[in-house]
């Protein structure tokens, strides 16, 4: 089922939490949104869901409008951030919850929950409660309560956020799983930008209540939209500083960076990865004020002219604190921003 | 250690000597007391030892009447008073207006004297001019002489005791409802659960301590009953004591009376009956949490 969201909005005490957004997902997506906490992320998945209703706007599943439409008819399965598991019933009570809501006889009900279990993996624990599982077991019969009635949208709340470190990278793998098996358009909230990018076919930054970009995560990486996007993709962040460019010459604090670019001459904001750099003999020289070992690369803290910046090198580079180092920008690295913080180009 | 130790004990004192002064040496009296016949508290003699007071209590047919009245009210006043209750708390804790006003309303019964509550509510028991009676008429109902007559006289005070004892069980059910995650609710909702399954599922369990433990501190009070028959009647213990409760009874023996030894006998008896019925419902709550 594909879902179309146009101008929706929800106003609290004339604070705008979404502001005029609208955004269309293909069936059997998953899509990720992401931003950081307060840009309304939540309060989208919420009336995506039914449980808030927009001040603005319409919302279409399918050809359906389901803007008025009361959640227990939307179709949809949600899994909480907290998961919000019953804790009195056993896990198969909880899956099977929603069935028996609907008449389902009983004997049906739990041979359908019991499908489910395996599809997720949690069948050898269906007569224990919540209390007695770990929290990615609970997560697991979340999922599984949430898509035991086969909607026709399942919609997940941080649904990572509550787990450790190396759980996390499991489970985010097991949801791209369970949804590329059951083939469920999915929308998921998260404020991590490397979850989001890892699992989903298309992004939605939302910042302050606005849709800033919607892409598929490798566009967005290296095309960011705006200033915003581009700092809030990729760790270590972007390296943002302040470039003149004169007679086609982009340089910053008078260092030349790039030459021969199309640019009317002027003021603007560039930003740099820090794996765009590479080390080069031609290169502009560097001094690593500190060197910082990650594994796969080392992180190197320098300054470009009088701007701070961090530069990503192959860790079998030899190199020491305070030791001077040469690189250079690859060329369609450096992203110029106009004045208002747009993306102009790739130089 | 042990030094320490002697300093813990030290610290206890206090609270230990004003126990054993005011609740364990009356307690060991009192079950001494009943074994002894025609005890006199002035001079502390009595003229003969056994089960004697026991007997004459077992013989009596106002202290029959008093164990039957007691079993009737409890048997009312704790359930209805805790489903009640428990009804408005979920109403209180839905999304109204004026919420707090409804929780002081609500509260306002525990904080008052029983026997300020005892005179109001035996002016609305009135036959003549009494508010029940007046609404029982809207509905065609003949006046009802409420505290005159001794068949209406025990359903009068459990009535007013159900009234009286929500307060305090509306305010822990209420506590106990806001421990509910808000979540459960709209997970409740998306499942498409039916309001009443929402309420047995969801709600219920959710404050099911809070229900056990309404329950038993109910019960306890319940068995205890001699305020409300004290300020409802005025002093009496209703027509032709048609509402005489155990704890009325024991009154009546020990100031009115001066039976010492059948008073303490009474009291012991209501003793066993609370402490048998207390470890019962503790069993069976226990029970059901190792589930």
């Amino acid at each position: 089922m594909d879902i179309r969201i146009e101008n929706l909005t929800k106003t609290y005490n004339d604070c705008h939490a979404v502001d005029h957004m609208s955004l269309t997902i293909n069936d059997g997506e998953l899509v990720g949104l992401l931003g950081p906490s307060g840009c309304g992320k939540s309060t989208t998945l919420f009336m995506l869901a039914g449980l808030t209703e927009p001040t603005e706007g319409k919302i279409f599943f399918g050809d359906r409008d389901v803007t008025k439409i009361p959640p227990e008819d939307r179709e949809i399965g949600l899994v909480f951030q907290n998961y919000a598991l019953y804790p009195h019933m056993t896990v198969e009570d909880n899956i099977t919850f929603p069935l028996i809501n609907r008449g389902m006889k009983k004997a049906l009900a739990r041979e359908k929950a019991l499908e489910m279990a395996k599809l997720v993996k949690i069948d050898q624990l269906m007569k224990r409660r919540p209390g007695e599982l770990s929290g990615g077991q609970q997560q697991r019969v979340a999922i599984a309560r949430a898509l035991v009635k086969k909607p026709q949208v399942l919609l997940l709340d941080e649904p990572l956020s509550n787990l450790d470190a190396k759980l996390r990278v499991e489970t985010r793998e097991e949801i791209r799983r369970i949804q590329q098996e059951v083939k469920i358009t999915t929308i998921f909230v998260t404020h991590d930008q490397e979850e989001a990018m890892s699992i989903s076919d298309k992004i939605a930054v939302m910042k302050k209540g606005v849709l800033q970009q919607y892409e598929i995560p490798q566009s967005m990486y290296l095309n960011p939209a705006n200033e915003f996007v581009a700092g809030f993709l990729g760790m270590p962040e972007i390296n943002m500083m302040e470039v003149d460019v004169k007679a086609g010459v982009i340089s910053t604090s008078g260092i030349t960076l790039r030459e021969g670019v199309k640019i009317p001459d002027g003021h603007y904001h560039a930003g740099i990865r820090p794996e765009s750099f590479r080390v080069a003999e031609d290169g502009i020289s560097m001094n690593a004020e500190r060197v910082r070992m990650t594994g796969r690369d080392l992180l190197l803290f320098t300054k470009l002219g009088n701007t701070p910046v961090r530069v990503l090198v192959h860790s079998d580079l030899q190199l020491a604190a305070s030791d001077s180092f040469k690189a250079s920008v690859r060329e369609g690295h450096i992203l110029v921003f106009d004045k208002e913080e747009n993306l102009m180009g790739r130089y | 250690m042990e030094k320490k130790s002697f300093k813990g004990y030290l610290y206890l004192l206090p609270s230990l000597i004003i126990m054993v002064v005011f609740t364990l040496y009356p307690l060991i009296k009192a079950v001494v007391m009943s074994f002894l016949g025609d005890y006199s508290i002035i001079d502390g003699s009595y003229k003969s030892i056994g089960f004697e007071n026991y007997q004459a209590l077992f013989a009596d047919k106002n202290f029959i009447k008093a164990l039957c009245n007691t079993g009737i009210y409890v048997v009312f006043v704790v359930p209805c008073s805790i489903i009640i209750s428990l009804f408005i708390a979920v109403l209180i804790n839905s999304k109204i207006k004026g919420k707090a006003f409804f929780q002081t309303v609500y509260f306002l019964p525990y904080v008052t004297s029983v026997i300020a509550i005892g005179i109001v509510w035996s002016w609305m028991f009135n036959s003549e001019y009494g508010l029940i009676n007046y609404i029982l008429g809207f509905f065609g109902i003949e006046p009802i002489q409420w505290l005159n007559q001794p068949q209406y006289a025990l359903p009068a005070l459990i009535i007013f005791a159900i009234w009286k004892s929500m307060a305090f069980n509306i305010l822990i059910f209420l506590a106990g409802l806001q421990t509910i995650s808000e979540d459960l609710y709209k997970a409740a909702r998306i499942d498409a659960t039916p309001r009443f399954r929402v309420f047995t599922r969801i709600t219920v369990p959710g404050i099911m301590p809070m229900i056990v433990y309404a329950s038993i501190m109910g019960m306890i009070s319940a068995f205890k009953v001699y305020n409300e028959v004290f300020a409802l009647f005025k002093g009496k213990a209703g027509p032709a004591n048609s509402a005489i409760t155990v704890v009325y009874y024991i009154y009546d023996k020990f100031y009115n009376s001066n039976k010492y030894g059948i008073a303490a006998a009474g009291s012991i008896v209501l003793f066993l009956i609370i402490l048998a019925l207390t470890q019962v419902q503790l069993r069976v709550t226990g029970k059901r949490k190792k589930k």
